[in-house]
């Protein structure tokens, strides 16, 4: 029993009684566009992809890392739209990269996520007995460290042992492997038990039943059979921590435990920004903002796939 | 369990959580309140009406109480000296402690508790420099008026270097072969071999015997003796009052000091978790003095009528070039060395990020008079870097804007630890090489792993960077360090050594062995130009800036004078004017 | 209920346990607290040596997590370094209440530690739980008796913006806003930062002063996510049957809200506060940076990058079993409030 299963918001979709059979990515769609809000978000969020990704056609690389001392911490003008830092490099061009860096992570922090969650909740709720207990209480435990605590004792653990790496010729700092890894394997356990959960429940199922009588292997009966039938919470749930892993890369950055320079992300672009609330207000307004907007637009989006895909499920 | 029940629970555990809470502010706890709730109290709060101290004017003086508020970025670890290295509690010791010597502006010793600092004219020092002979005052107290004698020295040594304290440093006192007191104002010291940076070091500090002694014969340890975070017998011009956790200290004036007593009644330490609380409360006038004043916070500061002072204390800030076996080849050539010397534009670095306060360090003891006269700072002449990477044969040839020879790219690795000013050397240093060909890629470590030994895995000494980027001076005032000693690198079998650039440079091993021996002031000058020559022809250690430290002091403060090796010397002379 | 009690409790302990080393695993390779010791000098080799060994920390990992779980005091240690053992230890290990001394702060207990910080984060946080609350439930049972209205749409937007909004932004906005620029154009601005002013004391009215601007941006981002909870709650038992039973009777409108609707509704808000409380808490590591607060958040962050391991430790095991307590009373308070729940 938990507080999950508590009915807080009742969204009981009223469509396809009358209507003329429609078939399923059909109705997950008009579900989501009864969404307004999700809808502008998409909008918004294409926005700031187009904003990070294409603005790298604009601005290169060089130009974010460019620095010119005698230029530092200069206000928005026409030349650096957004001001410039603490060395003279322009900010708007550190936050096109910075927020590269910021999505990235949101991304693949989240399929490290997915896999390892899908992965322990799956032969959690399939095989049951001991090892469902054991994996169960692993992840009990890690639910019980307060998030941000365990994320910054594994941001101090594994901080310096990682080397930094070149993809697609630009190098990332390791320290960027370093928080994928922490906030995809920290975040897992929600959706481990969502997984454990769903199997639980259809593993019974009458056409599971017939396909083990047929000799069908576990691995597949796993993966080929019950798997596909548990993609909504996934994907809805998979959704919404992109949003989570974006702020959690912020916080411990902001901290200055997590992606070091010279690799910008909009949560090191703030990590000093203490020091400047007064006299440099731009140093982290911007960034700040982008993070909020980022973050806002993707959960708009997960509340409306939820709506649409998953429309049993409930808001947290 | 019925409803109701529960409902007293929850409003129960409500209430204790806020009684809890409560216990913070209101000094006096309720005698009505259960004892076991309100125990983690801290004893010391209730003896002293605090809150009204620092507002109300003492009845006996006329005039407002006159309170110097420091701000403190960091607090406190402990204060006792045995158990501390942090620079924040160290300096601490000539406000509430005495040492038996400190030093003045000029860095010059300063005789505290001894009547002389000890010399060969006035056979404080031996001829062979093993033997240093100190001198009390014989009317010195300690702040419960019992008098400070040769037997606190004696004890002093001997807590050091018991094994079971779990001392900080036991150094110079592990050097130590023989002490005895001869009378209750002489203590004599017999050092295994000569022993010339005892100034620096040695008697920085003393412990009360008295104090003290009982709490070691009982527990066999002083590690967690009360004196340690709460010193309220202590010899210096002010003596502890209170220590509240996370918040303040206060320390205020010793009515028994032996000398001229303090003018100031109270120093009242508040700290504050980074440089823009501190800079707060300086502009707003909430704080009276603070420290490690950001560059950046300097114009505003001085703009609110705060004054800042720069004062050496010694620690350069520099380039610490790797010569293990892992390291890049270039930099086994002195060419490439100086290249990068002259690429590297160390002069904008000091003027533009640290607002023109230093200049570029040239030789590791800069503003001491070890520092050689005859040498001024590499320029910045990236023509000239160039012309000796050609020489060197290192050139550009595929044309991808990095020189390479043999095969091998000059692709060097820089790493230092995650501080602002530091991150922001790495990306212009990056720019300027990138000018002359040299690729740098940059790391940055929290300080802990930064820091660590061969032994811990530590990035410089094991070969992971081909330079490393900090400040460290061993024994400031003093220039003594055995940090390029060919017997200090370290390896698998001896991690702990402290020639992390693993340099064995024969000449410079024997001019630092001869320093350490030479009590001639200045024949050991002339020793230390060679060396600091050495290094600077060589490249071996670049210096990127004279690190200063910097104070912000208000303007209700008078009469403050700060050195670099001792700050608060003058403390029992500063005023408040209103 | 008691033996579902006792079982939560005993089922907690091997949870505790692997918490414990899960955490002392990560701790004892987050850094070497040794090479800090020689403050801006670099620790001295036989400084190191001596003290790695008067420490502990030259035991094997598994020796050192037997020290921390059971202590010492079982067993004779080496203190001077010639390979035989002298003295029997003094550490007592967490099962009898000693979370051992923090290698930073040596002379301290890391109980004693934590106990002098908690207060201050409980009286940022307390306050802010019950602000949320309160005015969780007021806005959130209006927009639910004006569903669809302005204020309605208003409040579910601002819930998502306060669920988005990464609470150093608020910090810093509300910093910027009602500190620096509130003082920049003369009107009465508010501290932001510390817990009082040295110059007047720790006063009460000192401290709530400096407790405002922390307050406000916790409460921003939870009190728009609340009032959704509510809302829903609200929206979903005033279509029950009861209700609609109720009104037919013709009972009083404010009758029927008050006793009937807000009754029910609120029962899953308290066990949403029994939940949240723990993690309250740790969103202090962020706000008590912010804004110069001396809690327990501080503290960790302090200690964690100076690698103290002990300490670090001791707030994390706290913080742990402050977590499974709640989790145990919110069961209870939930299986108790709601008759439809048996254990």
């Amino acid at each position: 029993m938990s507080v999950l299963d508590t009915p807080v918001d009742a969204k009981i979709p009223d469509i396809g009684l009358e209507s003329p059979p429609l078939s399923l990515s059909e109705m997950a769609w008009r579900r989501f566009r009864r969404h307004k809000l999700a809808i502008a978000s998409s909008f918004l969020l294409l926005f700031l992809i187009l904003f990070t990704f294409g603005g790298a056609l604009i601005y290169s690389e060089a130009d974010a890392n460019f620095n010119d001392t005698t230029k530092r911490l200069q206000a928005p003008t026409a030349e650096h739209p957004f001001g410039t830092d603490t060395i003279g490099r322009d900010i708007l061009a550190r936050t096109i990269y910075g927020g590269q860096i910021s999505i990235l992570i949101g991304l693949t922090a989240v399929i490290v996520q997915v896999v390892v969650g899908v992965i322990i909740g799956a032969i959690s709720g399939y095989y049951g007995g001991w090892l469902d207990s054991l994996l169960m209480r692993i992840t009990e435990a890690i639910l019980t460290i307060p998030t941000l605590f365990l994320l910054l004792v594994m941001a101090k653990f594994f901080s310096g042992k990682v080397p930094d790496l070149n993809f697609f010729g630009r190098t990332f700092s390791g320290s960027v492997v370093v928080i994928i890894l922490i906030i995809g394997l920290t975040s897992w356990p929600r959706l481990a038990r969502i997984v454990r959960a769903e199997f639980l429940a259809l593993k019974e199922n009458d056409f599971i039943l017939a396909a083990r009588a047929t000799g069908t292997s576990n691995t597949q009966i796993m993966f080929k059979h019950i798997l596909p039938n548990t993609v909504a919470p996934i994907v809805v749930t998979a959704t919404l921590s992109v949003a989570g892993a974006i702020i959690f890369e912020a916080y411990i950055s902001f901290l200055g435990m997590g992606v070091q320079p010279p690799t910008a992300t909009w949560g090191n672009m703030i990590t000093g920004a203490t020091t400047y609330i007064e006299y440099a207000p731009w140093l982290w307004f911007f960034p700040g903002v982008l993070i909020l907007l980022t973050v806002l637009s993707i959960n708009f989006v997960g509340d409306g796939l939820r709506d649409a895909l998953d429309p049993r499920s409930r808001p947290e | 369990m019925s409803k109701r029940n529960l409902f007293l629970l929850l409003a129960m555990i409500l209430i204790f959580s806020l009684i809890l809470a409560a216990c913070q502010t209101a000094p006096p706890p309720d005698p009505d309140t259960p004892g076991d709730v309100v125990a983690p109290q801290e004893p010391v709060v209730d003896d002293d009406p605090v809150d009204d101290v620092v507002i109300e004017p003492e009845p006996e003086t006329p005039g407002a109480r006159k309170v110097a508020t420091f701000i403190w970025t960091q607090e406190f670890d402990n204060l006792n000296p045995l158990y501390t290295n942090m620079w924040f509690s160290s300096i601490t010791q000539q406000i509430w402690n005495a040492s038996a010597w400190n030093f003045d502006i000029d860095n010059n010793p300063n005789p505290v508790l001894v009547t002389e600092i000890p010399s060969l004219e006035n056979g404080g020092i031996s001829e062979d420099g093993r033997t240093i002979t100190i001198t009390l005052r014989d009317d010195i107290v300690w702040s419960d008026n019992s008098p400070i004698t040769s037997a606190d020295f004696v004890f002093t040594y001997e807590m050091v270097t018991s094994p079971s304290n779990i001392v900080t440093t036991s150094y110079p006192y592990s050097l130590i072969e023989d002490i005895s007191a001869p009378d209750a104002q002489t203590v004599v010291t017999v050092f295994e071999e000569p022993f010339v940076p005892w100034a620096a070091s040695l008697w920085q500090f003393v412990l009360p015997e008295h104090v003290l002694r009982p709490v070691f014969d009982a527990d066999g340890s002083i590690d967690t003796a009360d004196w340690n975070l709460a010193p309220t017998v202590s010899a210096g011009p002010f003596v502890f009052a209170e220590w509240e956790s996370g918040s303040y200290t206060r320390f205020v004036r010793n009515e028994n000091f032996y000398d001229e007593p303090a003018k100031i009644d109270e120093v009242f330490f508040r700290f504050v978790p980074d440089d823009a609380s501190q800079v707060a409360a300086l502009r707003t006038g909430d704080g009276d003095l603070g420290t490690f004043i950001s560059t950046a916070d300097i114009p505003t500061l001085e703009a609110a009528g705060v004054e800042v002072f720069a004062v050496v204390s010694g620690y350069d800030e520099g380039w610490f070039l790797y010569f293990g076996e892992e390291a890049h080849p270039a930099l086994a050539d002195v060419r490439v060395r100086q290249a990068i010397a002259l690429c590297f534009d160390r002069q904008s670095i000091n003027r533009d990020l640290l607002l023109g306060l230093t200049e570029p360090a040239v030789t590791f003891w800069d503003n001491t008079p070890y520092a050689n006269p005859n040498l001024s700072a590499w320029p910045y002449d990236p023509a000239a870097g160039m012309a000796l990477l050609d020489e060197a044969g290192w050139v550009d040839e595929d044309g991808n804007g990095i020189r390479e020879k043999d095969g091998i790219e000059l692709t060097l690795i820089h790493g230092t630890t995650a501080r602002e000013i530091r991150q922001d050397t790495q990306a212009v240093a990056q720019q300027n090489l990138a000018e002359c060909g040299i690729r740098l890629d940059t790391l940055s470590y929290a300080p802990d792993i930064y820091f660590q030994s061969y032994g811990g895995g530590g990035p410089l000494p094991t070969g992971e960077l081909d330079i490393g980027q900090f400040s460290s001076t061993e024994a400031f005032p003093d220039p003594d360090t055995s940090r390029w000693l060919c017997s200090e690198i370290p390896s698998d079998e001896y991690p702990d050594g402290i020639n992390d650039q693993k340099i064995c440079d024969e000449e410079l091993d024997a001019l630092f062995r001869l320093q350490s021996t030479q009590i001639d002031f200045e024949e050991r000058q002339q020793t230390l130009w060679q060396i600091g020559e050495i290094m600077y022809e060589n490249v071996y250690w670049l210096g990127v800036w004279q690190d200063l430290d910097t104070w912000a002091v208000s303007s209700r403060l008078s009469n403050v004078n700060i050195s670099g090796a001792s700050p608060f010397y003058s403390i029992a002379e500063w005023d408040i004017i209103e | 209920m008691t033996r579902y009690i006792i079982r939560r409790i005993l089922q907690s302990i091997p949870l505790l346990f692997i918490i414990s080393l899960i955490l002392f695993l990560l701790l004892n390779n987050i850094g070497d607290p040794l090479t800090m010791m020689g403050g801006r000098n670099p620790t001295r080799p036989d400084d190191r040596a001596r003290l790695a060994r008067q420490l502990g920390l030259d035991k094997p990992v598994t020796t050192q997590y037997l020290y921390w779980l059971i202590g010492n005091d079982w067993t004779m240690i080496d203190v001077d370094g010639d390979g035989i053992p002298d003295i029997p230890g003094e550490r007592l290990g967490v099962l009898r209440g000693d979370f051992g001394t923090s290698i930073v702060t040596r002379g301290k207990p890391v109980s004693e530690i934590i106990w002098d910080r908690i207060p201050n984060t409980l009286l940022l946080m307390v306050p802010a739980q019950i602000f949320i609350l309160l005015f969780g439930v007021i806005v959130g049972v209006y927009s639910a008796l004006r569903q669809y209205s302005w204020v309605d749409n208003a409040v579910t937007t601002l819930s998502f913006v306060g669920f988005s909004m990464p609470i150093f932004l608020i910090a810093l906005l509300s910093i910027y806003f009602f500190s620096v620029l509130f003082q920049r154009w003369g009107l009465p601005n508010l501290p932001a930062n510390g817990m009082f002013d040295p110059r007047v004391g720790k006063t009460a009215g000192q401290v709530a002063k400096h407790m405002i601007l922390p307050l406000f941006s916790i409460a921003f981002i939870d009190i728009a996510r609340y009032s959704r909870y509510v809302r829903s709650a609200m929206l979903e038992v005033m279509s029950q049957d009861y209700i609609r039973t109720a009104k037919a009777k013709g009972l009083k409108r404010y009758y029927i809200i008050f006793i009937h609707a807000m009754r029910n509704a609120l029962l899953p808000i308290v066990t949403l506060v029994g939940l949240d409380l723990p993690f309250l808490l740790a969103g202090a590591v962020v706000t008590e940076r912010i804004f110069a607060w001396p809690g327990m958040g501080r503290l960790f962050l302090d200690h964690l990058q100076r690698a103290d391991g002990p300490v670090v430790m001791g707030i994390v095991m706290i913080l742990a079993v402050f977590v499974i307590f709640s989790q145990i009373l919110t069961d209870i308070a939930y299986a108790a409030l709601d008759p439809r729940i048996r254990y």
